[in-house]
């Protein structure tokens, strides 16, 4: 068995190219389907368990105009569950992207979309709406507002010319995320105890109950801008890890790229802290586990982690309204799931490298 | 092409001049090296050479034309850099996909590399001996091994000047001479090569041209026999060094070698001082003993006394010369010139007065 394994293992480093070819292709088409298939099995769990008969027979009714299961089905179905997924999938395929884009951009395996404050900014931003008793829609704005202005601090305080090149700004990212982590003690400080700290408190750790589609509406598009740009740009993301001269030498514009790329993970992360709060580990954990599976090149690293991270959190949001009554915020999900999965996968493989 | 460089100079620190008014340049087909001690400003040089960094006075011209002013794209295609391996890379790409990246500036914002660039990374993978390499991650392999990796990836842009920071720094024996090999052929085949090195007998056996960067921006640029020299060497560095030739049963190679620490003082090797001298020349063509007299007697002043020994079709003379250091080395540099000759001086032990 054991020697089993350690053929397999060396067949897998150097493969012969007919075999890498077919095995890509299958799976490509995996992770493509994957997020599909946890979707429509997300549709039915829950505590209204469905079968899957009634999906399909609630579909058949809104496709053909006939009759449909039942009014709780449908609005079990098509006003929580839909949205919640929706929000599940973007989610996750916007955080696992910008964390992928990230970690190559400061050439850290630790970086993730809050590298740069940008999640603690939104949050800040969220309670901030929380207190002064803003809409739904309000509370969102002001988070991918607050989001945007702490990178931007970020980057003029921590960027330009200097020598220290791009460890300044992770500096002050730190920085940043740590004055708006006290702001956001300092709204909690001031929030009323009964009412509005408990929404805060349940807001920062994050929850995609309160999805509709008014929010995404709002928070889809800077999602969806972000990851196509940062798909786009895949082949150009491998040189972000190389030196400032390198890239040049390459005949790409360094600060362009790296800023369009800040951009792009900024516009995601905030949007995905407007709707949904902070959602740690996915940004961390499914790059890497790209990483151990697909290598390095963006090519294949950044479409993979976008499906991957997308059916992640989609099972793990269902997880999350099923396993309890009162909604387990995700994080704790993420983190329980995520931190001991993570530890496994790299003492499994080669550890983790960029 | 031809790539010059017009009363440059440059400093971090307006009161500490880096580089004090350079000009050089640098044609087709021109193997040349940078040295100078550390700190002296060598990637500083390349840096402002390649428009990373502007000069604050002067210019860089490509053609004629200053690199300023030409498409960042257009110039980076031209002119490619490889930085100086660190042992280990810090990304694991394959090498294919690194070398690929070279390639990124000739291909439009949102496309990948097509079969014309992946043909393109074979081809000089396979000029430079490293297709084995090609599915091999960058951390995996040794610094020699990645080194040759940076090369091929900025030579897949194509370039006509191809500028590297210390590219055999940190090898073995072999990997530096495999290094200097390629950028020998390199230089061959027409391309124009500037490297930075630590090493002045890689300047002394590979470069046609070199430049000498000092500490306080001062410099000295030329052909290579002009500017290694013990004094030169001596000066830069702070050590007293020695350039001496080697055989071997090909050929006669010069070499530097550093002797001791210089602390500043007077020069570092008097070489105007006398010494006594013998140099023994051997050759088979007797036409060649007409040339090889007229050499000496155009250093009659210093010669002392000769043994000629016939012996069958191989000549072998026996100089014995009182003079100075320089004169002698420049006596056998030239001997050894005439081709068919070998000609080396043996120094006596500098013990008492000399007298003969």
């Amino acid at each position: 068995m054991a020697i089993g394994r350690k053929k397999q293992g060396k067949a897998e480093r150097t493969p012969e190219r007919g075999g890498r070819a077919g095995s890509s292709v299958l799976w490509g088409a995996g992770l493509v389907l994957l997020p599909i298939v946890i979707a429509a099995a997300s549709l039915c769990i829950g505590r209204l368990g469905l079968s899957p008969a009634d999906v399909i027979a609630s579909i058949r009714g809104h496709l053909t105009g006939g009759e449909v299961p039942s009014a709780v089905i449908e609005s079990t179905l098509w006003r929580i569950r839909l949205p919640r997924i929706l929000l599940a999938m973007l989610t996750g395929a916007g955080l696992s992207a910008a964390g992928c884009a990230f970690q190559s951009l400061f050439a850290n395996p630790l970086a993730t979309p809050d590298t740069l404050g940008v999640a603690s900014g939104a949050s800040f931003g969220a309670a901030l709406g929380l207190l002064l008793g803003l809409s739904l829609i309000g509370v969102q704005l002001a988070a991918l507002a607050a989001g945007g202005i702490a990178v931007l601090l970020t980057v003029l305080c921590g960027g330009g010319r200097n020598k220290r090149g791009l460890s300044g700004v992770v500096l002050a990212g730190i920085m940043m995320g740590s004055l708006f982590n006290a702001l956001i003690s300092f709204v909690k400080y001031m929030a009323d105890t009964e009412t509005q700290l408990p929404s805060i408190t349940y807001w920062l750790m994050g929850t995609l109950g309160s999805a509709g589609y008014g929010e995404l509406a709002l928070g889809a598009p800077p999602i969806l801008i972000g990851v196509a740009i940062l798909l786009l740009l895949r082949w150009r993301l491998n040189l972000l890890p190389l030196s400032e001269d390198e890239i040049r030498s390459a005949g790409v514009n360094a600060g362009l790229l790296r800023g369009i790329v800040i951009f792009c993970a900024t516009l995601v992360t905030a949007s995905s802290v407007s709707m949904c709060g902070q959602v740690g580990w996915v940004g961390l954990l499914i790059p890497h586990i790209c990483r151990m599976k697909f290598g390095s090149d963006h090519r294949k690293l950044l479409p993979a982690s976008v499906f991957l991270g997308a059916a992640f959190l989609t099972a793990v949001d269902t997880a999350a309204r099923s396993i309890s009554p009162a909604d387990l915020p995700i994080s704790i999900l993420t983190a329980m799931v995520g931190a001991p999965f993570f530890i496994f996968l790299m003492r499994k493989t080669e550890g983790w490298q960029l | 092409m031809k790539l010059t460089v017009e009363n440059a100079s440059f400093g971090y620190k307006p009161d500490a001049p880096v580089i004090k008014n350079l000009n050089l340049s640098v044609e087709s087909g021109t193997l040349a090296a940078v040295l100078g001690p550390n700190g002296a400003g060598k990637t500083t040089f390349l840096r402002c050479l390649m428009g990373f960094l502007r000069w604050d006075a002067g210019r860089t011209l490509l053609d004629g034309e200053d690199i300023l002013g030409i498409p960042e794209r257009k110039l980076r295609s031209r002119i490619s850099y490889v930085p100086q391996a660190r042992g280990g890379g810090t990304v694991s790409l394959p090498a294919e996909d690194m070398i690929l990246l070279g390639r990124t500036g000739k291909i439009g914002l949102f496309s990948t590399p097509g079969e014309d660039d992946r043909r393109i990374v074979r081809q000089i993978a396979g000029q430079m001996g490293i297709e084995h390499l090609l599915s091999k991650r960058c951390t995996e392999m040794s610094g020699g091994e990645l080194q040759m990796v940076l090369i091929a990836r900025a030579l897949a842009a194509e370039p006509e000047l191809l500028i590297l920071d210390e590219p055999e720094s940190n090898l073995d024996f072999r990997n530096q001479l495999v290094v200097l090999e390629t950028l020998t052929r390199l230089s061959k085949e027409g391309m124009a090569v500037i490297f930075n090195t630590h090493y002045p007998d890689h300047a002394l056996t590979r470069a046609a041209e070199s430049l000498l960067l000092f500490r306080g921006g001062e410099t000295v640029w030329g052909p290579t026999a002009e500017v290694v020299t013990e004094e030169n060497i001596g000066r830069a560095f702070g050590v007293e060094a020695v350039i001496r030739e080697f055989e071997t049963p090909g050929s006669v190679y010069r070499s530097i070698l550093p002797l001791r620490l210089w602390d500043g003082g007077s020069a570092p090797r008097n070489e105007d001082e006398r010494v006594l001298a013998v140099v023994s020349v051997i050759f088979r063509d007797y036409e060649k003993a007409g040339e090889i007299n007229a050499l000496f007697h155009e250093f009659r002043s210093d010669v002392q006394g000769r043994m000629g020994m016939p012996s069958g079709d191989l000549h072998v003379i026996n100089v014995i010369l009182s003079g100075s250091a320089a004169r002698i080395m420049t006596l056998t540099d030239r001997l050894n010139r005439l081709g068919g000759v070998r000609a080396k001086a043996t120094v006596a032990p500098e013990e008492g007065e000399i007298r003969w």
